[in-house]
């Protein structure tokens, strides 16, 4: 229990009348809080109690007169008593411990952890990897860590388990015995396998696409390239490039080719991210040039020679194997003319090369021999229809027929 | 009093110097640049040390500037805060780390906090030498590895010399620091000797790589210094060293830029294991090279026992042997890449 | 100089406390030592006069909870100011978290005496200002500090005395030993001031010490140790003015003993009655430094009661404007925890700093005070 007497209230005074009292018997007060108004000779004063706890008395009544020193109000500090927050009041050496205050909890901020959460391995939790990088290798490459057997002690996932899972090495394929029974081969749809065919079906499954094609005369494009490439000092510019500023063109006079079509919604941008498509030895990957709208053509052959080396080295980083928005395919390299290509979902359009050969063309009413190739536009009939699609081909095919008239578009 | 003597004092490229005899050079052209230094501690005046790393000193500058004290601490490092508080530059010696220990109080109440109780008013640029470490076949409390104790305490600086040359330098530095330091000399290298090159003026609080290597990142300080530059010499992979020189503050651009280009560390020190500094480099680079790591960060440390007698102090000490199966320890088979693997 | 070494009987206090005033306020005649001036006399009163006010308000003001803690020094008020009064401008003092009043009347601004109290940082005024170390908290250690700035002094050719205060429970500790050694060895112009207030918390004197008073320790150093009256403003200034003169004169250190005692508990927080009794504490109250002091001058006629009134409301004066002052809050910069660590911030306390005002910025936002 604690008396506050009538405090020295600093201006000489002996003794001051009870005004009015702030709380009653039973009330909880915290330290400092204003319990009573006294009238001095000058003024009327609040009085802050300085103990917590519970009121046990009011020493005075409205109107009574009391002496500095005279007891004015007893508190009870017992904690079970006055149900007092466990705090400890003044201690020897300071203010002492206090209530926790209210609404300090940070609003939790959900940002994307640096991490992304991993599957949990089966029954068993978290699949232990080697190393952190290692971890970070299979993540990067799509891989379900738990489908991977650990060779390493306990089931330890090393390096090499990681790197044979995304397929390194080559499954060889063994013909049968000679004599022997029919041999047969199983190989799971893993890593970027699988993740090339789940994207492929996707497209097929969701696009309602159709194909255009024309044959272009090349001849003068590839004499163009050859001059273009006379001299050895300078970076040689490859065909692929040259399409692909074709088609940047072209997708600046149709630019809803150069789209997504995401959650029914058809994405639009002004930025042209190309993709193309390059054959590794790990499978099909789609290198994108982001901003390709801004490259020269020295810029993207160069960039497209790049990626496509890194692309075969397998150092390429998941951004720039994402977020295209159109792509070009170069099958002419296999030696065929034509392709129905599968677009690139969620793109909505594919343009196509086939191979270069000498066929008989009419020239000026004559039959000549020129260098002839079949371009390919498939795309996303939702998105466009065949004017827009016949005129971006015919827009690219007369640039290859007539590269001269380019020069207007630069 | 004047002062007369040249500034910018240096060893001389060329020149062969013990890190004792590279400590006593520090203190006298500290002493002859600046007449506010003073040297002072048990024994350091008339006998010029027990280790006679003062020697001479108090011929050459007299007994008001470097001289003896009685047997206390203590005394010595709370007078010498007295004396910086009135504009002094105090170097006293503690004469062995755990005699270091009286003075503990006025080490971390005051020294460290003084600056900030008077919110920088109050700058006690005081050096407190205190050779540590064993390897010289000590007996009991002459041999303690007390870094931790003072790395811990805000508002220290705490250095250690690897190399003779080194301490030249970084005692130079200590002195004309306006924080207060604790300077950490590896006894048992006081008698090693290098012919001294060229040196940069590399800064108080920065680390140096002694050693360059693109496999593993081994950091060390003072007295394993010179048995770690030995392991890395000895390991057939390449070996990086590093010597932090500045315990704290801690250089994380120079070990975070090793560690990330080579994707393994190991940080090597006497002082035992358990809560010693090592731990907190671990933590460092574990949570900064997180992904660059292919092993976990290990540590190369004495046991976690009192210090040992003398005829059991070689199994305690980190030696070469232990070093280089730390090494071993890397996970370098199961994180090489199946073309490593295969060749 | 003194040149003539001292005999060892001359190093121990006299048989009785030194005095100049007896309980009632009446001289004692003595040659030992001069009775100050009327100047002087004065200006003791007042400033114990002022000094026992702003005592008092502090007290007033921890149960109001504006200070963390108070440990008064209220029936200290001679030694606190009679000490202070002897020392000269250029002297330093090295205080304890007890000796407020001692602050005060050295001129540090009331409110700045009380930052380290109140919990608003460490120490609130600049010690070069008025020569005075930060309140120091832990005990002893800052006799080591005296030691040293008066021993720096004297390599510099410096005028200057350190005078140090400690009370009885620190003349246990290790420092003030090494300290009063390290004093002596060096002839360091040291004054060393123990205000003997009979307790360290609750441990009575007895406990503390078998000597036969605190001042007899300086013959183990070579020191001279004076036992005075602390409760007598004039003996304690006196006492002190002697041994500040000797030391600026080259004689060495000096060690006093002051008897006085502390009238309030420890702290606000202390429950002295648990350790003491009143009857005690009551016999005190009757040997009142103020009032002996005071009935001193008016039995001299040097304090005319108009006077007093005025002194009075002086008094009062300071104490509202204290009050006044102690309402604006002032707390501070969160970002200062990491300005004066080292003369530079380093990049981990700067990475730190931010690190708080990131959190800082967060509660802000969400609509919490922060």
């Amino acid at each position: 229990m604690d008396a506050f007497v009538l405090p020295d209230l600093g201006e000489g005074l002996t003794e001051a009348e009870i005004v009015s009292w702030h709380v009653r018997v039973g009330d909880i007060v915290a330290v400092d809080q204003e319990v009573v108004e006294v009238e001095t000779a000058k003024a009327v004063v609040a009085i802050p109690v300085p103990f917590a706890g519970r009121v046990a008395e009011l020493h005075a009544r409205p109107g009574d007169l009391l002496a500095v020193g005279d007891p004015l109000i007893t508190v009870s500090n017992d904690r079970a008593e006055s149900g007092a927050d466990g705090e400890s009041g003044n201690v020897l050496i300071g203010y002492g411990t206090t209530a926790a205050r209210p609404g300090r909890r940070r609003p939790a901020k959900h940002e994307p952890s640096m991490l992304s959460t991993e599957r949990p391995a089966g029954s068993n939790g978290r699949v232990p990897v080697v190393s952190p990088i290692v971890r970070r290798l299979a993540r990067n490459a799509g891989l379900d860590l738990a489908s991977i057997r650990g060779s390493g002690r306990d089931g330890l996932v090393t390096r090499q388990d990681v790197e044979n899972a995304i397929g390194v090495r080559e499954t060889v394929r063994t013909g049968p015995p000679a004599g022997g029974a029919e041999q047969v081969t199983r190989t799971p749809l893993q890593g970027i396998r699988k993740v090339t065919a789940d994207k492929l079906s996707r497209s097929r499954r969701e696009i309602p696409e159709a194909t255009v094609w024309v044959d272009a005369d090349a001849t003068e494009l590839l004499h163009l390239r050859a001059s273009l490439n006379a001299d050895d000092a300078e970076p040689k510019i490859s065909l692929l490039a040259l399409l692909s500023r074709f088609a940047i063109l072209g997708l600046r006079r149709h630019p809803e080719l150069n789209a997504k079509v995401e959650d029914g919604v058809i994405v639009t941008g002004s930025a042209v991210h190309l993709g193309f498509a390059a054959q590794t030895d790990r499978g099909l990957l789609v290198p994108v040039l982001v901003g390709a709208q801004a490259c020269t053509l020295e810029q993207l052959s160069v960039a497209l020679a790049d990626s496509t080396l890194r692309a075969r080295q397998g150092t390429l980083g998941p951004a720039e194997l994402t977020g295209g928005t159109f792509t070009i395919n170069n099958y002419g390299v296999f030696g065929v003319d034509g392709s129905a290509a599968i677009i690139n979902h969620p793109e909505v359009a594919i343009l196509g090369i086939g191979r270069i050969i000498e066929r008989p063309w009419i020239v000026h009413g004559q039959v000549a021999a020129r260098q002839l190739t079949q371009l390919t536009l498939a795309f996303d009939h939702r998105v466009c229809d065949g004017q827009t699609a016949g005129g971006f081909l015919r827009f690219v095919a007369d640039c290859v027929e007539s590269p001269a008239r380019v020069l207007r578009y630069l | 009093m004047t002062t007369t003597a040249e500034q910018d004092r240096a060893l001389a490229a060329g020149q062969a110097v013990t890190m004792a005899g590279a400590l006593n050079q520090a203190l006298s052209d500290a002493l002859s640049e600046d007449d506010t230094v003073l040297v002072f501690g048990e024994d350091v005046a008339t006998l010029g040390g027990v280790f006679r790393i003062t020697s001479g000193l108090a011929e050459a500058f007299g007994q008001t500037r470097v001289f003896d004290t009685p047997l206390a601490e203590s005394g010595i490092v709370g007078t010498a805060i007295g004396m910086a508080m009135n504009g002094l530059r105090p170097v006293v010696e503690m004469q062995f780390d755990a005699f270091a220990y009286p003075a503990f109080e006025q080490i971390t109440s005051h020294l460290a906090k003084l600056r900030n109780r008077t919110r920088g008013r109050v700058e006690l640029p005081i050096v407190i030498r205190i050779p540590y470490g064993g390897g010289i076949g000590g007996v009991e409390h002459h041999c303690d590895s007390s870094e931790a104790y003072y790395t811990h305490t805000p508002g220290l600086r705490v250095v250690t010399p690897g190399t003779p040359a080194d301490a030249y330098v970084l005692l130079r530095q200590a002195i004309k620091s306006p924080d207060p330091v604790i300077f950490l000399e590896p006894k048992r290298r006081y008698w090693s000797s290098e012919v001294v090159s060229a040196q940069a003026d590399v800064p108080l609080d920065r680390a140096v790589v002694r050693r360059s290597g693109s496999d593993v990142t081994l950091i060390t300080y003072g007295g394993a210094l010179a048995t770690t530059l030995e392991a890395a010499e000895a390991d057939d992979r390449s070996a990086e060293v590093i010597d932090l020189r500045s315990l704290a503050p801690f250089d994380d651009e120079t070990v975070i830029a090793s560690v990330k280009r080579t994707g393994r560390a190991i940080v090597v020190h006497e002082a035992s294991r358990f809560c010693g500094y090592g731990a907190e480099v671990a933590a460092r680079v574990s949570e900064q090279c997180f992904h660059y790591l292919e092993a976990p960060v290990l540590r190369v440390a004495g046991f976690d026992i009192p210090y040992p007698p003398p005829s059991l102090e070689e199994y305690h000490l980190p030696n070469v042997d232990r070093i280089l199966a730390a090494i071993d320890r890397l996970q370098w088979r199961e994180t090489a890449s199946v073309v490593q693997a295969a060749g | 100089m003194a040149t003539s070494p001292m005999t060892p009987e001359c190093l121990l206090p006299g048989p009785t406390p030194v005095a100049l005033l007896d309980a009632a306020g009446q001289a004692i005649p003595g040659d030992s030592l001069d009775m100050p001036g009327d100047q002087v006399l004065l200006a003791l009163y007042r400033m114990m006069v002022l000094g026992r006010r702003f005592d008092t308000q502090a007290i007033a003001l921890t149960k109001q909870g504006r200070l963390a803690v108070y440990p008064s020094a209220r029936g200290q008020e001679a030694c606190q100011v009679g000490a202070v009064a002897a020392l000269r401008p250029q002297d330093w003092l090295f205080p304890t978290y007890r000796d407020s009043i001692a602050l005060v009347a050295r001129g540090v601004d009331p409110v700045q005496v009380l930052t380290l109290l109140r919990g608003e940082w460490h120490s609130g005024y600049d010690p070069y200002d008025l020569r005075v170390a930060p309140q120091c908290t832990p005990l002893a250690t800052n006799t080591l500090h005296a030691v040293g700035m008066a021993r720096a002094a004297a390599i510099k050719g410096e005028d200057m005395v350190a005078l140090v205060m400690l009370g009885d429970g620190a003349t246990s500790e290790g420092d003030t030993h090494e300290a009063l050694n390290f004093a002596a060895v060096w002839k360091a112009p040291v004054v060393f001031l123990v205000q003997n207030n009979g307790y360290a918390i609750s441990v009575p004197l007895a406990k503390q010490t078998a000597a036969p008073s605190l001042a007899h320790k300086g013959i183990g150093y070579g020191v001279p140790g004076t036992l005075v009256d602390g409760n007598d403003a004039a003996a304690v200034y006196a006492v002190v003015r002697r041994a500040v003169t000797a030391a600026a004169a080259g004689a060495g250190p000096a060690l006093i003993e002051a008897l006085t005692y502390r009238v309030e508990a420890h702290t606000n927080a202390d429950d002295a009655t648990r350790y003491r009794s009143r009857e005690e504490v009551d016999s005190w109250l009757a040997r009142d430094p103020v009032t002996r002091l005071g009935e001193h001058l008016g039995r001299r006629g040097l304090l005319a009661a108009a006077a007093v009134a005025a002194l009075e409301a002086q008094a009062e004066a300071e104490a509202a404007a204290l009050r006044q002052r102690m309402n604006s809050g002032t707390r501070p910069d969160p970002a200062d925890l990491f300005r004066y660590v080292y003369a530079k911030r380093t990049p981990e306390l700067r990475r730190q700093q931010h690190e708080l005002a990131a959190e800082l910025a967060d509660l802000e936002e969400a609509g919490n005070p922060s």
